[in-house]
């Protein structure tokens, strides 16, 4: 029989860092449910039901609200970042990655099953301009002044970049097979091509090709770590995370995890929290030792949201 | 078992379609990629799990006796591709492919796809209750699929495939042209646009209810008593569908899971007979021959009807004598 005050006082006794206060939210893709994770008990204490098929979030610029997008289920969802308390539905077009300019004008949303990048005006949410894309519009990073949107182009191994104040499409070009992430970096922009082993490093200004850098099969998303000093390369094929130095870009660690790593976020501990996608689990990393825990969640889990003010009640 | 099964699929997605679609480059789809493996590794157990059921059943009660089973082999092998391989890739393909055309062409025109939630918001939560109203609806739609199947005489010819098995078993249910199921697919996919569809969203319901489909067919005196009977479709209430005096443009008792349909539109039969199931009308290459000739002979038949070239004629022949 377990007892209680032995449970209390192991507890009690568990170094500081493991009992980091917040919650997480996972979006579970193939389960249609937000699924909410306590970060100091690392268990899953709730779920949400969604319509279909939950991707990808994005916040507000003020804070008020997280954006969770629902591709099939044509809309987005918009939750209280401290509760996840539901607060409003938004029927958008198939919302799969989505982000606001820097700037605050304007909400990108790209609709990947759909072909199509749809600009929304970022207070009233209406629809300022559509851009057919072929094909496949996937991952999406801004400028820092926000006139600019880089998208990656899936389907057809290819780059756009749209001029936001002209509304227009200012480049597109080849970068590898199957991009997916896309981040500007030092001036340079990163994609990560999921259909091979690299990222390639483009010219913002052109898209021109400069030079590729190898990490690992099925390349697939970058992260910039909270002190600007690292970006993480998640390897869908090899099942790795890789940290690559933000000014050399040259590989500084390799993390193998089994069962996908897709998304992730850093918590203030140090930890690193990964999606993986076939093992329908989080994986909470510590990137100093390599070791790393599990937490089940739903199936399919993609986008993750981790906020250390979030109270993850029943 | 949820976790175990969507483990497994998990598994087959890392370990076997995820490096294929890298080696053929076509990573673009791994998102997609997950549904089939949920497919597979659901059809893989729905059918051990009708074996497992069926096969004793069949054993311990028959309506007929066999002495040579081979007629019943190749429908195993339509079980196979139906419910583990070929097919529902090709659904999945073609269906995300159709779904996406229309909904992004409906979308472009003002049209968000509804769905049974954003109309009756309080089934989010209430998973149970939401695919109980999903499999309502579309049972009412399969309902008037099949019926007009046996309406046109080119849509039967095709469907004469599933009828002409004399020997039917629990094997039988996917026993179907490929044109036919196609033309199945394209109409699920029209009902979607309408209601929206959870394709795998609760697939622990859709193996019950394909097992259930499946146990309809299969040769064992079961009836479900009569309330049972008017609840949900026993292998009895199918049987009558099967028979062959049912065979053809006139038939009785269309639904696959529950009778209401029949029912409503006067086309049940609760006799409690148990009939001897195939249709006389057919050629005996869809009774008894192999895969590829059943739908060879079935597609023939069916241009034939088309282009009005005796497809008819050669049933009313065959009737006679």
């Amino acid at each position: 029989m377990r007892s209680p005050i032995l449970l209390l006082a192991l507890t009690l006794l568990l170094p500081a860092q493991a009992r980091a206060a917040g919650a997480v939210l996972v979006m579970n893709s193939s389960a249609a449910s937000l699924s909410v994770v306590d970060m100091a008990t690392q268990k899953e204490i709730r779920r949400i039901p969604v319509l279909r098929e939950p991707h990808h979030w994005t916040m507000e610029p003020d804070g008020a609200a997280l954006l969770v997008g629902d591709t099939v289920g044509n809309e987005i969802l918009f939750l209280d970042p401290v509760t996840f308390e539901l607060k409003r539905r938004l029927p958008i077009s198939d919302p799969y990655q989505l982000g606001f300019s820097p700037d605050r004008k304007y909400l990108v949303v790209n609709g990947i099953a759909r072909n199509q990048i749809d600009v929304y005006d970022a207070k009233t949410y209406t629809l300022v301009k559509r851009f057919p894309a072929s094909t496949m519009p996937s991952h999406l990073d801004f400028t820092p002044d926000g006139g600019t949107v880089f998208v990656t182009l899936q389907g057809t191994g290819k780059v756009t970049a749209i001029d936001l104040r002209k509304m227009e499409v200012i480049w597109t070009a080849p970068t590898g097979k199957a991009p997916a992430g896309v981040m500007l970096q030092n001036g340079k922009l990163l994609v990560a091509n999921m259909g091979e082993d690299n990222v390639s490093i483009l010219d913002p200004a052109t898209g021109k090709l400069l030079g590729r850098i190898t990490t690992g099969k099925g390349a697939h998303q970058l992260f910039r770590s909270p002190d600007g000093k690292l970006i993480y390369v998640n390897n869908r094929i090899d099942s790795t995370s890789v940290a690559l130095d933000a000014t050399t870009l040259a590989a500084k660690r390799t993390y193998k995890l089994p069962g996908g790593p897709d998304d992730m976020e850093f918590a203030p501990d140090g930890h690193i929290w990964f999606t993986m996608r076939f093992a329908h689990k989080l994986a909470v990393l510590d990137p100093a030792t390599g070791t790393f825990t599990t937490i089940d969640v739903g199936r399919s889990p993609h986008g993750i949201f981790l906020n250390p003010k979030a109270v993850a009640s029943k | 078992m949820i976790p175990i099964l969507d483990s497994a699929a998990g598994w087959l997605q890392e370990t076997v379609l995820y490096p294929l679609l890298y080696a053929l480059d076509l990573m673009q789809w791994e998102d997609v990629s997950f549904g089939w493996a949920l497919f597979a590794v659901y059809g893989l157990v729905q059918v051990i799990v009708t074996f497992a059921v069926c096969l004793p059943l069949e054993r311990w009660r028959p309506v007929e006796t066999w002495p040579d089973q081979r007629a019943v082999l190749v429908d195993v092998l339509y079980t196979l591709i139906s419910r583990v391989g070929l097919l529902p890739l090709i659904t999945f393909v073609l269906f995300y492919k159709l779904q996406v055309a229309l909904d992004g062409f409906l979308t472009d025109h003002g049209w968000v796809p509804p769905t049974l939630e954003r109309i009756f918001p309080f089934l989010l939560g209430m998973p149970v209750l939401t695919f109980f109203l999903y499999a309502v609806i579309l049972d009412f739609s399969d309902y008037w699929r099949h019926r007009l199947s046996h309406v046109f005489n080119w849509w039967y010819s095709l469907h004469a495939v599933h009828h002409a098995q004399r020997q039917m078993t629990f094997w039988s249910d996917d026993r179907n042209h490929l044109l036919d199921d196609i033309i199945g697919f394209i109409w699920f996919t029209a009902v979607a646009l309408l209601i929206g569809i959870p394709p795998m969203q609760f697939p622990l319901l859709v193996l019950l209810l394909r097992f259930l489909e499946s146990l309809s067919h299969a040769n064992t005196r079961l009836s479900f008593g009569w309330l049972g009977e008017r609840l949900l479709i026993s292998p009895r209430f199918h049987r009558a569908h099967h028979g062959v005096t049912a065979a053809g443009l006139d038939s009785v008792n269309y639904g696959a899971i529950f009778p209401w349909w029949d029912m409503l539109f006067r086309t049940a039969d609760f006799s409690a007979e148990y009939v001897q199931t195939g249709d006389p009308t057919a050629e005996e290459a869809l009774a008894t021959g192999s895969y590829a000739a059943q739908q060879w002979v079935a597609l023939r038949r069916m241009v034939r009807d088309i282009f009005g070239r005796g497809g008819k004629e050669e049933r009313k022949k065959a009737v006679l004598f």
